[in-house]
């Protein structure tokens, strides 16, 4: 039973597995209906959803601090002053990223990253680490050095995939791209994710 | 056609989604075909659902950030660049709204007062520490404008009888700033406005609830 493909397969039947990838609930839904009111309490609500996730999403586009917390603020700005704009044609979140992503590319037009690192240079150390912490935080590290080796829009689609949950299509009209598009930068950078790690890729593999 | 294409191709571009719950009947039916039999892509599964957790496991702070996006709703018209770190100036911001309130809600014998008032509070001196935005409460609630004959006594009375403390005040308008608990702000503006003392007496929405 608990064996090859049928444990792959059974484990992959459960539903979305983490709090990023939550159903779009209703709540949303009604919060989006009060901020169009104004409601700042609601509005609240939907910020303290959603400043996290634009954050963590942001960062992978435009690396200046001060600039990611301008575009995070902008992009909720615009929420709250349009919120009557969003029709439901699409997830509230696919609304709000979009504009998010508008934003941090006029951002980054403002304020090119810094130059970035040589991915030769990002491998980390394949010494054994003294115990567990250590070693989770070597992974962490050798994770951040190696999403810093990808340029923005591959760092963009890989973090909307793993960590935001969304599929390709979403993520496609978020960047307004074609999904193979989408697809194509994705496999490159889970190559370059895989080459980046270096010594670690045996524990991701 | 999709069909066409190497399907070990095909699932591996897909094993990102498919870790996620993301893909739809079809791209997943073609995952799994494709899983059963290709312990490679078994493997690199294995892997994605690693990446997956790896990804959850750090998140950024929200608070500061909120705390900055309400005072700019709050501040809607100040410049950009100087709504970060000005408490004399976040102080002044967070009184306009409810000096607009209290334009819009006080009898209209009272509208001339309010405008003088709301102006005032513009140099009116920054005596609640909102600065602190790591407890942004207790702060001024109320606005109250006695009239000019009170006395200190009435005052004094009128506060304590509603469980109001000073928190400013004299504005230039001679105004002072109130804190008044929550719960019981509705009541006690319902009895300051009744106070013989009191010319008006209005919210103040910046107050964190």
């Amino acid at each position: 039973m608990r064996q090859g493909a049928q444990v792959s397969m059974s484990q992959t039947a459960r539903p979305e597995r983490t709090g990023a990838a939550r159903a779009e609930g209703v709540e949303e839904r009604e919060l989006i209906e009060r901020v169009r009111g104004h409601d700042l309490t609601a509005f609240e609500r939907l910020y303290r959803l959603y400043q996290p996730r634009l954050t963590r999403f942001l960062s992978n586009v435009v690396q200046r601090p001060q600039v990611l917390e301008e575009v995070v603020d902008d992009t909720m700005m615009v929420v709250w002053d349009t919120a009557g704009n969003f029709r439901g044609a699409s997830k509230l979140s696919t609304w709000i990223f979009s504009i998010a992503y508008r934003k941090a590319l006029k951002a980054r037009a403002r304020w090119p990253d810094p130059v970035e690192e040589d991915p030769r240079d990002v491998r980390v150390s394949e010494e054994p680490a003294p115990d567990d912490h250590i070693q989770h935080e070597r992974l962490h590290d050798a994770l951040v050095a190696a999403m810093d080796s990808l340029s923005a829009d591959h760092r963009a689609v890989v973090d909307l995939t793993y960590f935001h949950a969304m599929g390709y299509r979403e993520i496609a009209e978020i960047m307004h791209c074609p999904v193979d598009t989408v697809k194509t930068r994705m496999f490159h950078a889970r190559r370059r994710l895989r080459e980046a790690l270096g010594g670690t890729s045996a524990d991701w593999l | 056609m999709a069909e066409t294409r190497d399907p070990h191709e095909q699932a591996e571009e897909l094993l990102p989604w498919y870790a996620t719950g993301q893909l739809d009947d079809a791209d997943r039916s073609i995952v799994e075909a494709h899983l059963a039999a290709c312990a490679r892509c078994q493997r690199q599964l294995a892997g994605e659902r690693r990446m997956v957790d790896r990804f959850q496991s750090f998140s950024p702070e929200v608070d500061s950030g909120w705390v900055r996006m309400r005072q700019r709703i709050e501040a809607p018209q100040r410049p950009r660049q100087s709504w970060i770190g000005q408490t004399a100036s976040d102080f002044r911001q967070l009184l306009k709204r409810p000096a607009i309130a209290a334009l819009a809600t006080a009898q209209v014998g009272l509208l001339a007062i309010a405008a003088a008032i709301a102006p005032s509070l513009g140099s009116a001196p920054a005596y609640v520490a909102l600065g602190d935005r790591a407890q942004p409460s207790p702060s001024a609630n109320v606005i109250i404008l006695f009239r000019p004959e009170a006395t200190e006594a009435a005052m004094r009375t009128a506060l304590r009888q509603n469980g109001a403390s000073l928190v400013g005040g004299p504005t230039d308008a001679d105004a002072y700033l109130l804190s008044v608990p929550a719960r019981q702000r509705s009541a006690a503006l319902e009895k300051l406005r009744a106070d013989r003392e009191v010319i008006m007496a209005e919210p103040i929405d910046g107050a964190i609830q």
